[in-house]
Order: C-alpha cells, then structure tokens, then sequence
C-alpha cells in the first residue's frame, strides 16, 4: 500500500485566548480508495489522540465532517486519499470562513445562525396549497438533499469578503420553502430575500455547485429566486436593478452601457459615492464610453429575445432535467 | 443551577418528537445532544416508514405483521397502539413539510418492504430519515425549544427518593461540567450498534442513554436481540437500504445463484431480515461468498430505475465500495444494525424509574421484540416520541417544585474525568477493538454456547483494563478522545447486558440464532430478559418479566415462515 503524508492544520486555544497554529504531518500506510475520515481515525487512534475532528455517520448523510481537504471543503466520509493527494501528499484545514474552536473543528454557531435567519420552515398563510400532485416537488428535490455541512459555506467566495452574506445553504434553504407548494407566505419570503445580504449579494461565482457533496446546487436555486422575487416585482434594491440594467442593454444595444450601468444599479448618489473610483480609471484610461454601442448583428439578438418573450422558458423546469449521470 | 421542566437526552426524531409535545404543553422543555440534532442517526435510515394508509391495507394487517415480525416476543399493546398511530403520525409529517415521494393524485407513495403484507413503507427517495429529521428540526426552530449541542450527559441523577433529580452535563466545546435540574427525563439517545466491530452505525450509537438509565437503577429490556442487517457494505459496514431489495434487488452468492428460494421460498430477498441475514451468513459458511460477503444484485432494475429510486445509494456505493450497481453486484453482508432492546418502558414511554422516560432506538416499549420489520424504526421514533413526549409533560406538569440535586453526584463526575485524565493503561481505541472484535465474534448472527459464554467471561477482564485506560488528549477544549473513553464505558456495561441475556436465554428466537437451541420455546422462554445494574457485585444481573399480550387467538405464536 501507498505511503501517505497528512499535512494536518494543528490549532488550539492558548490561555490567552488566542489561537495558535501549526501543521503537522502525519504518514500512513493506506490504499488509495480509503477515506480521508478512516484515515483520520487510524491517525487519531494509532498516533495521536490529541488529533480532533468531527464525525458522525460515516455515509455523507449526517454533514458533520466538512473540512478543507487539499484546498477544498469535502465531507471526510466520502473523499478518497488517492484523489486528493498531491505528491502523496493530502493537506487538512478547518472550513474556512467559521471560527476555529481546535484543530479541523469550527465553531458551526454562526453558519446555523444564518439558517435560522432566513426561518427555515413551512408558514402557514394565504398561498398555502392544498392539494398535492407527484410533480409537487420536483422543483426541491434538489435542495432537500442538502445535510446542511457548511461545504458550500466554506468555500463561498461571497463569505471571503463579506460577514453578512447569508450563505448558500441558507438560500438553498429559502429556496426549498418558498417553492414547497404547503408554504403560505411565499411573496412575504421573497420580498425578505430581497434584502441586503440575501440573495442578490451572490456572485454567482458557482464554487458552491462545485463544493456541495450533496448535489444540492444552491446557485442554481439563488437564481431561481431572484428570478421568482422579480417577477412579484421585487425590483428596487440594487441587485434586482443590476439585473434588469443588464437585460436592457442587451436588448437595445446588445452590448453594455458601462459608463451608466454604476447609476443605474446604485442610483445618482451611489454613483457620486464612486467618484474617486472613477478618477482613477480616468487616469489609466479605463472609463469606457458614454456613448451606447450597437454590437453587430444586433438585429439577430433582438429576434431571439423577441422569441424567449413570445415562447418564455420556464425557469422552474430546470430541476427536473438535471438527471445524476 | 439550570432548570427545566423536562430535560430530553438526545435530538433524533423521538427526542425532537417529544420536544414538540412539551411545547404544545406549555412545559419548559430543552433537549440535549452531543451532537447538533442534524447529526442525529436518524438522518441515515434510508428506505421509509410503515404506516397503513392505503384504504386496501389496514391497521389490524400492520400490528399482525409487526407482532409475527418480532417472533412473539413483542408486547402486543404497544405494536397495536403503534399501527394504530401510524397513519396520522405520517400525515402529520407530511403536514409539517416533509417531502414524502408522490403518486399520480398526490398520495403518499409506498414500496414493499420485508416482512410486511402489503407495500405500506412510505418514502422520500432513499433518504426519508434525513427529510423526517429535518423536518422536525425546522418544527423545532419554529417553536423555540432550547437545545444544549454539543453537551453529553455523564449520569443521570437521582434524589434520595429514587426520584430523576437532573442530569450532570459535559459541555464538549468547554469542557465544562454543570448540572441541569428537572421533573423528569426523557431518555432518545438511539441505539448501541458500535459494540460491534462490524456495525452499520455513526461513530457516535454508543447507547448512552440505556447505560446512564441502567446505572441510575432502570432496568433494560431484550438487550440481547441485536439486529443483523443483510445488506451492510462490506468494507465499511454501511447501510444498503431495504428499499434496494423492495424495488427488486437480488441476493446472489459467489456463483450467481438467486439462494434465497432455498431458506424463504415465498417472500425470497424480502423476508424478515434475522431470516435473509442467516442465509446470508450460511452461504459465507458454505463457502459460496468472496471475502466474508455475498452480493446485492441491481443490475436488472436498469440505470433508469437505480438513479430515480436509489440514488444515494448508488453514490454511496461508488463512493465506499468503488463498485457501480448499475453495471456489477455489491458486496454485501449481515451487519450490526439495530438494538430491539433498550430502556424497559410501559406503552407510554415510562420506565419503572420515577420521572424517566424513553423513546425511539432507546427504549424498549417493546414495538420489535426478537426482530424489527424494516421501515418500524422510524414509525417507533415518531409515534413514540410523540407518545411519550405527551406523557412525560402531564407527569411534570403534576410534580410540584424541582427536587434536590445531590451535589456529590457532579463533584464524583468531575473525579471520574479527572481519573480517566491520569490513567496509565491502554488507549480506548485498542479496548474498544478488543471489546467489538469479541462481540462479533461471539455474539453475532449465529450464536455458539461457547462464544457466549467467553464473551460473558471476558468482560471482568474488560473492566479491569479499562479502570487503567489513559486518555492522550488532556485538554478542556473539544476533547473527543475524553468523550470515547467515557463512552467505552457506557458501552461495556451494555455488552455485559448482551453476553449475559444471550447466554441465559435456551432458544432461538428473531435475531438470537443460538446453534445448541435452534428452536423457538414459548413455554419457557416467551419472556422479556431484564437486566438490571447491582451495585454492590458491580455487574448486571438478569430476570424475567412477561409480554404484554391482548389475548387475540390471531396473535398466538405459530410458525414463521415468509
């Protein structure tokens, strides 16, 4: 059997209070398909006690053992050694963006408090259905998959520079009781949604498709509801004019008005906040034309979008075309 | 001091159950759990959960299946109260936002599962304990209940009458050591499957909660009827749901031989699962298995089928065992699974200790007897929570003000961590090992009287090892290693429970197949083993309590056969 280095982030609390911070390494005698969690264990049970780490179920069903596995936010229980080793080489870490409490435990408070934000359960109300038909949930097959790890959370990119942002889980949450057909207080929700720090701050950057080991695609269900929170005319915020700035440009010229996309997605006053941003593109030549561009073929554009309004896709059968291979 | 009304151990489906009936009682009700509740195991029952609910199907056809199920030795006013319950405890999930698959029409879909007479096993996919648990999780952020995560229960205390008192709490991110007062407990800690080297269970089914009762002077009921599940991973142990062989899955052995027409010829892949798990295990001995296993056949159902049905399942193969059931049989075999016994309860969930009450994997009420159909666990988590929870909070609402907590019992658990801190002897991982690799050994599908008796003999030598046993990490701060070392504990005074309840009972019986007594006795052994803790020998000592029947000719023992 392959010998194994596990370059392991070794934290613990001083008695200050602080954290202090190493990497230690760790070799093992394993085949390439065990995973990183029995690893783990034997690491903990043969060589060193002290090793701390969550785990619970060993099946990828519990989410207990999220941890940055060579770079990445995996589930221990369901990674291989031999595919995340580099050189023979596996490096463990905390999820990233949580407070460390020792070792690859994080303190999981915070990610919870966020899904307890976005109340994570069925309300009664005025839009409540009550009749049920077999397709009644495909549309959150998908996100009742989630097991609520915190991978996608992790590994946000979104979360890197903003605390507030309330996370991909907790909007896979959303998703899933606003599109539950017994959920009553649907427009409510997604006017809520609407809000700072809700959907509209995503990046769409997708790492949170990437990352999920539940397939749950929690971007995938952010869109959805951007576009569902629009159509109920959930249109002031920022995010939501972007939004429409974007569709149209697209429409009219079929290329962006950069210089007034600013304005048009923060307001006049946004944009003057902007001002010393706007001076240094000035300088380096960077501010584009004030004056729309008509890309070619525009004509072309304008006939397909005139086809998606006379024939719209239903955003809301993606789900049910998403097949695991 | 931390006060509540009702304390419930553990956040499973029954504990969360239960939680929701205290707040409907307006009691002050906070669980605890050593995990956050979405960790709970409940989350990895996978195929679903029984309930007559279809017009052609009835309660009565339920409680007979369940009652035949559990090889006459279930206690018949539970089974029936269960049954009974069944289709509302669903539709109140359901309700609650559970996404239970559809029919055309939106009725709630069922699949055939073992042992049953009709396909009554409601289901999500194949993750319906993970959909159930969050569903009460989202109820329970709803209603506000408090929940201390993260915090393990060390002793179960009680007052000078033998009244619960509290419980002393070890707070695992602090390692802080408090005490938590209230006017009764309900213990839903689930079950013990890690005293098995080879077991389908999280690393954390330590049975907690049966040995804080059985230490606190409760007795445990049928510790020896530990279910063997036929279609563990064979690597890992993991589970392969029932639903894999209700959709149509073949047990073939080495061969590709279809054995089970030989031991079950009418209900074949889907007989009880003591009967598929004791074929299983004849074919390995006969020597028509590879590596200790035989094989979970799916190929036939075709890709379609697989990912829309099994979909987990599917990945769980590919990812623990590197094989794809769409295109090569699974290597499977009988594996550790479920405890039919627990903490002995009335049909209410109350125990013969003052103020103690159990639900769920816990307890024995007893719903599954010798054997548990697939697809009652759940149902047992939920009505039961839901039963139990409506008791424990009209008894606390009858009790007057809190009662004294003796305080020496949180100063002995504080001496006891302390101890276990400076101990010199082996680590708990090894003891462990030993302890599970024995039980596996001498304990397993089939049962020799020899094994059984070593096994017995085995655990002073067991305890003496672990009065020694060191701990490496001394830290206050998320100290795992502390933690499974006081759970070894709790586990050896269980597996005493085991090896002495399966020695003493001369039968076989469900999931107890004994090679010297091949047969069922109802005249003699047609009984409840109860193990009680004796503190003056410092082991478990065993008696004897009669089922609970209903006197229905239809209910009288007779030979089972699918």
């Amino acid at each position: 059997m392959p010998v194994y280095t596990f370059r392991i982030q070794r934290n613990w609390k001083t008695d200050q209070g602080t954290l202090e911070s190493h990497y230690r390494d760790y070799t093992l005698d394993v085949s390439a398909t065990t995973t990183v969690l029995l690893a783990l264990e034997e690491i903990k049970s043969q060589q060193d006690g002290t090793l701390t780490f969550r785990q619970s179920c060993r099946s990828a069903i519990c989410g207990s053992c999220a941890m940055k596995i060579s770079g990445r936010t995996r589930l221990a229980c369901k990674t291989h050694v031999g595919e995340v080793a580099r050189d023979g080489v596996i490096v463990l870490a905390p999820m990233a963006n949580q407070p460390v409490i020792k070792d690859l435990v994080v303190d999981i408070g915070p990610f919870y408090k966020k899904v307890h934000q976005i109340r994570p359960y069925l309300d009664d109300g005025p839009e409540k259905a009550h009749t049920l038909d077999k397709s009644a949930y495909d549309q959150v097959n998908h996100v009742t998959q989630c097991i609520m790890c915190g991978c996608c959370y992790s590994d946000c990119t979104m979360l890197e520079v903003s605390d507030d942002f309330v996370g991909p889980a907790a909007l896979a949450k959303a998703f899933r009781v606003v599109s539950d057909p017994r959920e009553g207080q649907k427009t409510a929700r997604l006017q809520e949604l609407s809000e700072p720090s809700m959907m509209w701050s995503c990046s769409r950057c997708a790492m949170c498709v990437e990352s999920c080991p539940k397939d749950v695609k929690p971007m995938e269900a952010i869109v959805k509801l951007r576009t569902r929170g629009m159509a109920k005319g959930f249109v002031d915020g920022p995010g939501a004019k972007h939004a429409l700035a974007f569709h149209t440009d697209i429409q009219k010229w079929g290329d962006l008005n950069e210089f007034t996309l600013l304005q048009r997605t923060v307001g006049i006053m946004g944009a003057v906040a902007e001002l010393g941003t706007a001076w240094h593109l000035l300088k380096k030549g960077k501010i584009p034309s004030p004056i729309p561009h008509t890309a070619q073929g525009v004509e072309e554009l304008r006939k397909i979008y005139q086809l998606l309004e006379d024939n719209p896709i239903d955003v809301e059968t993606k789900a049910k075309e998403v097949v695991p291979e | 001091m931390r006060n509540h009304d009702l304390i419930i151990v553990g956040a499973g489906l029954a504990g969360m159950r239960a939680a929701l009936e205290g707040v409907k009682a307006g009691i002050d009700v906070a669980i605890i759990s050593k995990i956050h509740p979405l960790r709970s195991h409940s989350c990895a029952a996978q195929g679903g959960i029984n309930a007559a609910i279809n017009p052609k199907d009835s309660r009565e056809s339920h409680t007979f299946d369940t009652v035949k199920g559990a090889d006459y030795i279930g206690d018949e006013d539970a089974i029936q109260l269960m049954c009974q319950e069944a289709p509302e405890a669903i539709l109140e999930m359901d309700r609650m936002g559970t996404p239970f698959s559809r029919l055309e029409g939106g009725l709630i879909a069922q699949r055939p599962f073992g042992g049953a007479s009709f396909d009554r096993t409601c289901y999500a996919a194949d993750r319906t304990g993970q959909v159930l648990l969050h569903t009460l999780w989202e109820q329970l952020i709803k209603a506000g209940v408090t929940v201390y995560e993260e915090c393990s229960v060390l002793r179960l205390v009680t007052d000078v009458e033998g009244h619960v008192a509290g419980v002393v709490v070890y707070d695992i991110k602090t390692g802080e050591v408090f005490p938590a007062r209230s006017k009764g407990i309900l213990m839903a800690t689930g079950g013990y499957g890690r005293v098995f080297f080879s077991n389908t269970n999280a690393t954390t089914n330590t049975g907690d909660g049966m040995a804080l009762a059985l230490r606190a002077g409760a007795p445990l009921a049928d510790m020896e009827f530990v279910q063997f599940h036929p279609t563990g991973l064979l690597t890992t142990g993991i589970l392969v749901t029932e639903g894999a062989r209700g959709e149509g899955g073949y047990l073939i052995n080495v061969d590709g031989d279809r054995f089970m027409g030989k031991y079950a010829p009418k209900k074949l892949e889907l007989a009880s699962r003591d009967v598929v798990s004791r074929a299983e295990q004849t074919e390995i001995m006969e020597g028509r298995g590879r590596n200790g296993a035989v094989f979970l056949d799916l190929r036939h159902l075709g890709a379609e089928k697989i990912l829309e049905r099994l979909p987990q399942i599917r990945q769980l193969a590919i990812d623990l065992e590197g094989v794809d059931p769409i295109h090569d049989p699974l290597p499977i075999r009988p594996t550790a699974h479920y405890s039919m016994g627990g903490i002995r309860t009335d049909k209410f969930g109350a125990s013969p200790l003052p103020g103690l009450y159990a639900a769920g994997e816990a307890a024995c009420v007893s719903v599954h007897g010798a054997n548990r159909l697939g697809g009652n666990s759940l149902l047992d988590a939920i009505v039961f929570g839901k039963i139990s929870g409506q008791h424990v909070s009209q008894y606390v609402k009858q009790q007057g003000s809190q009662r004294d907590f003796p305080m020496d019992a949180l100063v002995e658990v504080k001496g006891r961590i302390s101890s276990l801190k400076r101990g010199q002897g082996m680590r708990a991982p090894e003891l462990h090992t030993r302890m599970a690799q024995a039980l596996n050994l001498h304990c397993g599908v089939f049962r020799t009287p020899e094994g059984m008796a070593t096994m017995a003999a085995m655990i002073p030598s067991l305890r003496a090892e672990y009065a020694r046993v060191s701990v490496q990490d001394q830290s206050d701060i998320f100290n795992v290693d502390l933690l499974r070392t006081w759970e070894l504990g709790n586990m050896l005074d269980l597996v005493e429970c085991i090896a002495k309840g399966a020695l003493a009972r001369q039968e076989s019986r469900g999931a107890h197949s004994r090679t010297d007594f091949p047969n069922r006795d109802d005249q003699n052994w047609r009984k409840h083993s109860i193990s009680h803790w004796d503190a003056n020998k410092g082991e478990v000592v065993l008696s004897y309590e009669a089922i609970r029947t209903l006197g229905l000719p239809e209910y009288e023992p007779m030979v089972r056969s699918y």
